[in-house]
């Protein structure tokens, strides 16, 4: 899809990987809307960047569709859906502590999963309603996963889970979709220069990118915006999991 | 890495996959040296696109070296390495027409699989050598192909997908070896795209798979695949992984 005018909803794109896809969708001529829980770190980067922000609780069904409404009457129904937003809660399974407590899993769920389920049905949903564009292709959903669903680092179950779980979801939902000409591709970044990262690792992305084959640092959400652009770009690309780590194993 | 200026070496680079990203890396500024069994089409090719056409069997050691050589002689070193030469036969394990040509199958191993290992072995040496592009240190990318066949596994496949499998298998160790030197590895997995290599597909299998491509329902354009090569070689943190580019097809599903 040609992005020149195209109306992209990015979550979580106040900062960290959303903050960078929007940057470069906006290059593209993209209208983007950025959705973040933080209104006002939404609209201090939305100011930055030129592009408008809305707050969006993704797990909430009320606040996805007002939000989806209030991106429609700025910048047209989105056709665009790239869903950054996500929180990571470390913790064992169980340690001499205890076990780690239920909701490290169920408030994770209740945001990487049913949050990027939630905007996916109801962003979808509207698409479906839009008038056709020219060509074959509707719209394109890119779905932020994470390697840690795919290598499994200790300390991260439940973040795991739900990261799994977006990788799981990607070719069922890229064939529910199909019909309607929406394609659905998911990225598995490994360890990027990000907040998340950062509150994550209690430290530098880069001072913990060691491990990591080449290049040798930690991710630039550029790159990953980069790889989002062409997702949206080329339209083979479809019920795709696509690791972005420098050949990082966790 | 930025393209412009690059040399990349392709395999298979007269037709096809391969020439479809000649022309996007071409577009983009690579001067691109064409590496194939048929020389005359090449030829053709490389002279639209300003480049060069070298003749080689990409399974023989030797010839494959020389080839190189011939293309750091007339090019400059390429920091772009890819492995689109590939070749398909289908043939079932066992029929009523007998057991499946032992050296039809050795055949397909030696071109796509010692093949895609050959030059890229002899090519990353060659950037060993080479000073790095830039802070993180990258001296070059090797992009191999190999199929959605290799993980679906479609009926008379065998040859074909144990080749590309073995291509697929190779990705993840040989962006570990090469990582000290600044050398990426990626692995492209195409689906249906239409290149003289599919021409050789039954017509009536075709007519039955296209419309199980769930989106788009149509053959994959070789330019399609040419930007993910460049977005490969631009995307520094694009390691050690193969993408499937394939409008989500699962064949035999």
């Amino acid at each position: 899809m040609n992005l020149n005018n195209i109306s992209v909803v990015i979550t979580g794109g106040a900062s960290g990987l959303g903050a960078g896809a929007a940057k470069l969708f906006i290059e593209k001529g993209a209208n983007v809307t950025i959705f973040d829980r933080n209104l006002e770190l939404a609209q201090t980067t939305a100011t930055e960047l030129g592009c408008a922000a809305v707050q969006c609780d993704v797990a909430d069904e009320t606040s996805v569709l007002a939000a989806l409404a209030e991106a429609g009457k700025i910048n047209g129904t989105p056709r665009i859906l790239v869903n950054c937003a996500g929180i990571d809660i470390t913790g064992r399974t169980a340690t001499k502590g205890g076990p780690q407590p239920r909701e490290a899993l169920t408030q994770q769920i209740a945001v990487n999963l049913t949050g990027t389920f939630n905007i996916c049905r109801l962003g979808a949903d509207a698409i479906r309603e839009l008038d056709d564009l020219e060509g074959e292709e509707q719209g394109v959903i890119v779905n932020v996963a994470s390697i840690a669903g795919l290598d499994g680092p200790f300390g991260q179950t439940a973040y795991a889970a739900t990261k799994a779980a977006v990788i799981g979801m990607t070719l069922p939902m890229a064939r529910d979709l199909s019909a309607y000409g929406i394609r659905v591709v998911t990225i598995a970044p490994g360890v990027f220069n990000t907040p998340l990262a950062a509150s994550v690792l209690r430290g530098e992305p880069d001072d913990y990118a060691g491990g990591v084959p080449f290049p040798k640092r930690a991710g630039k959400p550029a790159e990953f915006a980069s790889m989002a652009v062409e997702i949206c770009q080329n339209p083979m690309l479809n019920g795709e999991v696509i690791r972005l780590d420098g050949a990082l194993r966790g | 890495m930025n393209v412009e200026g690059q040399v990349a070496l392709i395999t298979g680079g007269a037709s096809g996959l391969g020439a479809g990203a000649a022309r996007i890396l071409s577009q983009a500024g690579a001067k691109c040296a064409l590496l194939d069994r048929n020389l005359p089409l090449a030829t053709e090719l490389a002279e639209e696109l300003g480049g060069m056409a070298v003749e080689c069997d990409v399974s023989d050691g030797p010839a494959v070296e020389a080839a190189i050589a011939q293309v750091v002689e007339k090019l400059g070193a390429p920091r772009i390495v890819l492995n689109a030469a590939g070749i398909d036969i289908a043939v079932r394990t066992a029929s009523a027409k007998g057991p499946h040509p032992l050296d039809e199958f050795e055949r397909v191993i030696r071109v796509n699989l010692t093949g895609t290992f050959n030059v890229a072995r002899v090519a990353a040496y060659g950037m060993i050598g080479l000073d790095a592009l830039d802070d993180d240190g990258e001296r070059g990318v090797v992009i191999n192909i190999a199929s959605v066949v290799a993980q679906d596994g479609p009926v008379g496949q065998a040859a074909y997908a144990a080749s590309k499998a073995g291509v697929q298998g190779m990705t993840l160790p040989m962006a570990r070896d090469l990582a000290p030197y600044g050398i990426r590895v990626m692995t492209i997995a195409p689906g249906m795209f239409e290149t003289p290599l599919a021409a050789g597909i039954p017509q009536d299998w075709i007519d039955s798979i296209i419309p199980t491509v769930p989106f788009p329902k149509r053959w994959g354009n070789p330019l399609e695949f040419g930007a993910l090569v460049q977005q490969i070689c631009e995307n520094t943190m694009l390691n050690g992984e193969m993408i499937r580019i394939d409008g989500a097809i699962r064949m035999g599903t």
